[in-house]
């Protein structure tokens, strides 16, 4: 990690800066990148690009970079946000084909953009679930519809100081379409994302599995669309 | 492999970071394997996280994937749960390159740093399905190879490779590996391929060498049984240090690692000759880069890796000829692109104010030193050539800007070590203390801490100090007690903990053809992870030892005679014999030797072999 400086070196202190938005894939090998590694990641990425990047002012200036959300070890998505921002207004064309030229194996550079939405307004996440299990797709099938006309669904949630407390998760789910193929359920669902209350879509799905039973073989999770309040995609 | 591929899918959620056990990393080698002729499997017998912050790996891996028709991957000790996972799903040990299995591999390359690591090797050779013990493993490949500064001494590893590579690798690998690729297609067995790699200088292979022994347990004689193989094997050096390959790019991993940054070599070997230090002998002699390879290393790496650190890699950075030219140079392009310098073996009492300030060699809190005994007349014993005086001018100067750390690292069970040598470390660290509370309160910083540190001394091979025995623990504990009560500050903090480890490291240290057995033992019981304080199971080793007959007292506690033959006494590190035995004899009274710089002290290292100092082609002036 840097170290303090004491005088901000190189902080360019002119008052242009152009926000950026990119959305990003995060498939294959690189969906066990975590997070905090990610991050790095990126700021590293952005440093090769050697495009002109927006520092944060003060006494230890580092790339500025914000997620909007953060995507779990494991999930897959095409559909990943990060937000920067640059000292030159270059073309957004530009900076994605800069930018996805330093993405490792698995991540890619779909678009690039001014942000439109702000991070608070994204209300929920879409996902496509993919279970094998010691259950046949047709049972699962059956179980997940019963599993949905519940009116209550509990699941024992961790609280900060490490207990645990009841939360009905029923409300939350929204199935927006449920299908199998030779081995596996495959479900679409909504759920709550962003800053007021986060479903993982890998507690609903474990939600289900435990509450029947089921044993999984394999569970693959990917989120298909960021949505906002109205349903419209988040930008 | 694809196969391999599936099955990981369905493991790595389950395991601690996974990132570390799918590569995928920038800067990594992928390479089509149907274009490929020899794969060579570099393995770090330790976890990712350690293993990846290790230079000679990143030089080496580059080196070979240089040559297009070669794949070089890198392959790791996975941790324990991950280990499980693998071992319940039939995940043989794979390369994070490919995930192919490396018991396919053409090579499968242990770089030996640490003691402490060597059972790992055995565990990874099960992992990837092959027999451990080396005559067990009769095809041509996978020929298991080993190299990096432990195979000084590889007795106790022996059973266990094929071959061992003396020295730096950067030529000698590709000569190895070119050998290999033109006998290959003509099937030679192991034995005809080893037999032309001994031709190799540099290249050692321990079935080639029958070893006897005196009646009260020291080795007789150790002589060749093959008309090829050379009486003395040489260490490989690089005399032209300053064209040598060094890699443009690194892999970047994800999770963070020990030493996450760009890291350039410096310079090679050291001045000083510390006798307790096997650094500073195998790596002899002196060899340094100028100040534009420097540059434009530091430059690549830093534009490849999008790392914010640099950090400059020697044993003492502060010994480079133009090393103020070099820091200003380099900061000032550090600087340009929001990179930090990071100069971890630096000595501060070499430099100016105003350069540290520049540079910001150092964090503002914490100050570390290592003076290693708590006398004068112990510095001297070992050749520690700095004075209490320094020490008083840097902590002083150290105070002055606002530290409130200084770090104390000693060495306990030196030779000729006396209570009172034990009693001076508590004297040092007390006069330092008082050096804070001498500083003006305006310039001092608000709260102060000594933390002194202490570690069990291990006898190490081509070191002046081979000779000698290690302190039982019980005497460690006797000075231990000692320290402790000659500390009356608070603002002094002991840390002294002992570990049977050290015990271990001796004998694995110098030991001879007849500890593998012991090795091979300890492994049966369950016994890798050494390094790991959590894993480590001395009650095991002892049992292994008392087991296979080995008495660690007599390759850890016994004094050794100047004459004795000892176990690496064939392999030749360009050091001789004579100096060893005239440091040794020098450290008894207390008489230190000059550094390389001031003057050259004859220690055997002939002038081709490129050292800025050797053969008197430059004095101090
Ligand atoms: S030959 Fe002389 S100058 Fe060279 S490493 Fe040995 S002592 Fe130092």
């Amino acid at each position: 990690m840097a170290e303090k400086r004491l005088q901000p070196k190189n902080v360019d202190l002119r008052p242009d800066r152009y926000d950026k938005r990119v959305v990003y894939e995060k498939c294959g090998r690189a969906k066990y990148i975590s997070h905090l590694d990610l991050m790095r990641a990126m700021q590293r990425a952005i440093k090769r690009s050697k495009l002109p990047i927006w520092y944060t002012q003060g006494f230890n200036p580092h790339i500025y970079i914000m997620f909007p959300l953060t995507l779990s070890l494991g999930f897959e998505s095409r559909v990943e946000v990060m937000d920067f921002a640059l000292l030159e207004d270059l073309l957004d064309e530009e900076v994605l084909k800069a930018l996805d030229a330093q993405m490792p194996e698995g991540m890619r550079i779909v678009s690039c953009s001014t942000p439109v939405h702000s991070h608070t307004e994204i209300t929920h996440a879409e996902y496509d679930i993919r279970i094998s299990a010691d259950k046949t797709p047709a049972e699962m099938v059956e179980k997940f519809r019963d599993f949905m006309s519940r009116e209550v669904i509990e699941i024992q949630k961790r609280t900060k100081k490490g207990t645990y407390k009841p939360v009905d998760i029923r409300p939350s789910l929204e199935l927006i379409s449920m299908e199998t193929d030779e081995d596996h359920l495959n479900l679409k669902m909504k759920l709550p994302a962003g800053g007021g209350f986060n479903l993982n879509a890998n507690v609903a799905a474990e939600a289900f599995l435990d509450m029947y039973g089921i044993t999984a073989d394999e569970i693959c999770i990917e989120r298909t669309k960021i949505l906002i309040e109205n349903g419209e995609v988040f930008c | 492999m694809e196969e391999i591929k599936n099955k990981l899918e369905k493991i790595l959620l389950k395991a601690t970071k996974p990132a570390r056990y799918i590569g995928g990393e920038i800067g990594s080698v992928v390479k089509d394997r149907d274009k490929v002729d020899v794969r060579f499997a570099f393995c770090f017998p330790d976890t990712y996280d350690v293993g990846m912050s290790h230079l000679g790996m990143k030089i080496l891996y580059g080196l070979k994937n240089q040559v297009p028709n070669w794949w070089c991957e890198r392959v790791f000790m996975p941790e324990k749960d991950f280990e499980t996972l693998m071992r319940e799903n039939d995940i043989p040990l794979y390369g994070l390159e490919s995930l192919d299995p490396i018991k396919d591999f053409d090579f499968i390359g242990f770089t030996l740093q640490y003691e402490l690591s060597y059972n790992n090797v055995l565990q990874m050779l099960d992992l990837a399905g092959l027999p451990v013990l080396a005559k067990d493993r009769t095809s041509l490949t996978p020929l298991v190879v080993g190299g990096g500064p432990c195979v000084c001494n590889p007795e106790p590893m022996s059973d266990f490779f094929d071959l061992f590579i003396l020295g730096e690798g950067e030529e000698v690998n590709l000569e190895l590996l070119r050998l290999y690729e033109k006998m290959k297609p003509s099937n030679p067995t192991k034995e005809e391929f080893l037999r032309e790699a001994v031709k190799i200088e540099g290249i050692y292979v321990p079935s080639f060498y029958d070893v006897d022994y005196n009646e009260d347990g020291t080795v007789k004689s150790i002589t060749p049984n093959v008309p090829e193989a050379p009486a003395r094997i040489k260490k490989r050096i690089i005399a032209d240090f300053d064209k040598v390959y060094y890699p443009d790019s690194f892999v970047v991993p994800f999770s963070e690692i020990v030493h996450d940054r760009s890291v350039v070599e410096v310079l090679r070997g050291c001045i000083r000759g510390c006798r307790f230090c096997q650094a500073g002998f195998i790596y002899r002699p002196f060899r340094e880069k100028n100040i534009d390879t420097i540059k434009n290393e530091t430059k690549s790496l830093c534009e490849q890796t999008g790392y914010e650190e640099v950090s400059l890699s020697s044993l003492s950075t502060s010994d480079h000829t133009k090393i103020n030219e070099l820091l200003l140079s380099l900061s000032e392009y550090t600087d340009g692109e929001n990179v930090n310098l990071a100069l971890p073996s630096l000595r501060l009492d070499s430099f100016n104010e105003e350069l540290l300030e520049r540079i910001q060699a150092v964090r503002k809190s914490g100050l570390t030193f290592a003076p290693e005994a708590g006398t004068q007349r112990l510095r001297d014993v070992i050749n520690k050539n700095i004075t209490e005086d320094e020490i008083i001018n840097t902590c002083k100067m150290a105070f002055e800007w606002g530290y409130t750390q200084v770090k104390l690292y000693f060495m306990m069970g030196q030779p000729t070590e006396t209570d009172d040598d034990i009693r001076g470390i508590a004297e040092l660290s007390d006069k330092i203390l008082q050096l804070y509370f001498e500083t003006p309160k305006e310039k001092r910083g608000r709260s102060v801490q000594i933390a002194v540190s202490t570690a069990t001394f291990v006898p190490k091979p081509f070191t002046p100090f081979e000779f000698e025995p290690q302190a039982t623990e019980e005497q460690i504990k006797h000075k231990q007690e000692i320290l402790k009560s000659a500390v009356t500050s608070k603002k002094i903090k002991l840390s002294l903990h002992y570990s049977n480890t050290s015990v271990l490291e001796a004998v694995l240290a110098r030991g001879d053809r007849r500890v593998c057995k012991a090795v091979y033992a300890a492994w049966k019981k369950g016994c890798y992870m050494d390094s790991w304080d959590e894993h480590f199971q001395f009650d095991k080793w002892l049992e292994a030892f008392a087991e296979t007959g080995i008495d660690t007292a007599f390759y850890a506690n016994r004094t050794r005679s100047y004459d004795e033959v000892a176990p690496w006494s064939h392999l030749d590190y360009l050091v001789s014999h004579e100096f060893l035995v005239r440091e040794n004899k020098k450290a008894h009274l207390a008489q230190t030797t000059r550094n390389c710089k001031e003057g050259c002290s004859g220690c055997g290292i002939k002038p081709e072999c490129g050292g800025v100092y050797c053969g008197g082609k430059k004095t101090s002036t």
